[in-house]
């Protein structure tokens, strides 16, 4: 994301927001981990900690679309959950960047299962 | 408000223990929705983020309504069973962040019970523990000072109390003491409270929850607001504007000052004899009253207040003259419209109100032209607003049928490349444009455009102004009418009935999302009032508010 001032231009890299992504979705509630997109469905589990995977960030000149791939605790209302990460990476990520997003795409790949009722 | 409340004899710790099965159960979950519902816009009005969260104390209100639904008919006498239902119900009703959080609350305290017949002290105990345990699970970063937290603390106060106590009323007692201590503690845990002078919402809604089972244990009524005294950072007046009742004309809000400490019964007493929507909050020996009063007493809390101490300053406003001007505050700022490059789409939008405009502006349109059912922008006004863009790939929204004509009129007489989408709503319009990519090709776009005015179901709210009857529906002027897809569908008394019956006409429960925007002729107390109803028949759906400014129509709503 690039914007150009008197004192010259400021460049975000794709890295830093999905960073800034990456980690407000994981203290979203209900997000237990992030997934990366390559992997196959079954493969779904394996949670990564680096904050690129799991997170893509696209930006074509005019506007910025964040997809999250997520894994939920089982046993919560996954469309809250989704509804709710979508809400908090939006804002924290505008809130840093003082840019509009525009789509924020939540890809629940998995549940994680701690406990059966 | 605070007369000596019966205390319910089988509560009595000196005399029995209380014994909770599932019936008993059952009740308290009933006693702590009346109560959440009573406070739970002190809840909304502790919300710092513009989201994540929007209104905490509603969504929480939600949850507890779903649960309590859950299990509303139910004859069971069995605790384990009662609770299952209760977080089964809490589960499926789940609303944003702080209703999934409360779900998990409950199913951890539901697998602890799990089996139990009725509801001891070990067994609260354990529970509490296990609620505790299952919300942590559900986050892999905990944030302290919120509902986190209050919850943690309420498991650590009864671990440490179950030695000392065998009745589950006292335990209650001493958990909803440690939860409120636990809210108080939130903004030294959590910076953003802190910084914006309040506790955490909800955590707070937690407590309200506790609190509510106690004041039905206690016999303590459920549907009178606070009569308490507030801290003075959490004095909401807001609120108090929805509740102005006929001859209520002024506002008065004293800070005193008082000589001796004040006897708060007979305080709200004499304040009950002057008027209503009565606040009190307290900061440090200092005491700021909120009331309503007719005219004719307009004096008299400050009169009152005098002969109880020293009086540092009176704010009074009148109600009536702050209602209307609140209902013509629409927010008439102009759109900010971010410039095209070169060579992209240019989208414009027809736009009857600002606040609709500001919506258009926000998804990214090049140009907004002024115009809806009775003010028709010319074909000239349409030419001028895309003439000077810096492209010649130009897709119009007219988003009113009156409006096709004009905008295809002006694709005519320009050189530039213009295709008109025929959107015959607002909602139309902003299905269509969020189909939009700039730098994308223009047929494409204007197909998937084209094919997005099928996403949306449109409805309108109105008044007649005139007595008619078409397509067999009669109508007098003056009723209010509803109008679905631009057919009408339905007159009513009431803007309420004419919205739900509208969503019902147009089975909205098939779909996810109910956009209303509200017009320039309708009080926001009205719309929120509106809005809650709404949401209450449409629990499955997400229901948002937006400020659309149009005039005439008091509602369009998008249905998707």
């Amino acid at each position: 994301m690039d914007e150009t001032t008197p004192l010259g231009s400021i460049h975000v890299s794709p890295q830093a927001i999905a960073s800034i992504a990456y980690h407000a979705a994981l203290q979203s509630y209900g997000v237990v981990g992030l997934t990366s997109k390559s992997l196959m469905e079954g493969l779904a589990h394996v949670l990564v900690k680096d904050p690129t995977k799991g997170v893509e960030v696209q930006y074509d000149g005019q506007s910025i679309m964040i997809d999250l791939y997520v894994i939920i605790e089982y046993g919560t209302r996954i469309k809250s959950v989704a509804t709710s990460v979508s809400n908090t990476v939006r804002f924290q990520v505008e809130k840093a960047l003082g840019m509009p997003i525009h789509e924020v795409n939540v890809h629940v790949r998995g549940l994680r299962i701690t406990d059966y009722d | 408000m605070l007369s000596d409340p019966t205390p319910v004899a089988r509560s009595d710790p000196d005399t029995a223990k209380t014994v909770i099965d599932g019936q008993t159960f059952k009740r308290l979950v009933e006693a702590s929705l009346t109560w959440l519902r009573t406070n739970h816009q002190i809840v909304n009005s502790l919300n710092v983020f513009p989201v994540p969260d929007g209104d905490t104390g509603t969504n929480m209100l939600l949850t507890m309504q779903a649960a309590f639904d859950e299990i509303a008919n139910s004859g069971e006498h069995n605790l384990g069973k009662m609770v299952h239902s209760v977080s089964h119900g809490a589960l499926m009703g789940a609303r944003g962040n702080s209703g999934v959080i409360l779900s998990q609350l409950w199913r951890g305290f539901a697998r602890a019970v799990d089996n139990k017949a009725v509801l001891d002290v070990p067994t609260m105990v354990q529970a509490f523990a296990a609620a505790r345990d299952t919300a942590y699970k559900g986050v892999v970063r905990p944030v302290e000072g919120t509902i986190l937290t209050v919850a943690k603390d309420i498991a650590t106060a009864a671990d440490s109390a179950q030695a000392s106590t065998d009745n589950p009323v006292t335990l209650l007692d001493i958990l909803v003491t440690a939860a409120d201590r636990s809210v108080q503690r939130t903004p030294e845990l959590l910076p953003v409270l802190k910084e914006a002078g309040v506790v955490d919402a909800g955590g707070k809604g937690l407590f309200f929850i506790l609190e509510g089972m106690l004041r039905y244990l206690k016999g303590e009524p459920l549907d009178v607001a606070i009569t308490a005294v507030l801290p003075l950072s959490e004095m909401i007046f807001e609120n108090t504007m929805e509740a102005i009742e006929p001859g209520q004309d002024f506002e008065v809000i004293v800070d005193f000052r008082p000589h001796e400490p004040l006897e708060l019964p007979v305080f709200y007493n004499d304040l009950e004899q002057m008027g209503t929507s009565i606040q009190v909050g307290e900061g440090d020996g200092m005491y700021r009253l909120h009331i309503h009063v007719p005219t004719e007493k307009l004096y008299s809390p400050i009169d009152y207040t005098r002969s109880l101490g020293v009086i540092t300053k009176i704010a009074i406003e009148n109600l009536i003259a702050q209602m209307e001007e609140r209902q013509d505050s629409c927010d008439d700022s102009q759109p900010i419209i971010a410039p095209i490059e070169p060579g992209q789409i240019a989208v414009i939008a027809v736009s009857p109100g600002p606040g609709i405009s500001r919506v258009f502006a926000s998804l990214g349109v090049a140009g907004i032209v002024e115009g809806g059912q009775t003010m028709n922008p010319s074909t000239q006004e349409i030419i001028h607003s895309f003439e000077n863009l810096p492209t010649d790939k130009v897709i119009l929204l007219p988003n009113n049928k009156n409006i096709i004509l004009a905008a295809q009129a002006a694709a005519e007489l320009t050189v530039k490349t213009v295709a008109v989408i025929p959107s015959r709503s607002v909602p139309q319009g902003l299905a269509a444009i969020m189909r939009l990519i700039p730098d994308g090709n223009f047929e494409t776009v204007v197909s998937e455009m084209n094919e997005a005015l099928e996403d949306v179901e449109t409805g309108e709210i109105t008044i007649a102004t005139r007595s008619v009857e078409i397509d067999n529906v009669q109508v007098r002027e003056g009723e209010i009418i509803a109008l679905h897809n631009g057919k009408l569908v339905l007159a009513a008394a009431s803007l309420e009935e004419a919205c739900l019956e509208l969503l019902k006409e147009s089975q909205a429960d098939h779909f996810e999302l109910i956009t209303m925007f509200y017009g320039d002729n309708i009080s926001k107390a009205e719309v929120f009032r509106i809005a809650d109803k709404v949401r209450t028949v449409y629990p499955a759906q997400e229901v948002e508010i937006q400020e659309g400014c149009q005039p005439h129509y008091q509602f369009i709503i998008a249905i998707e």
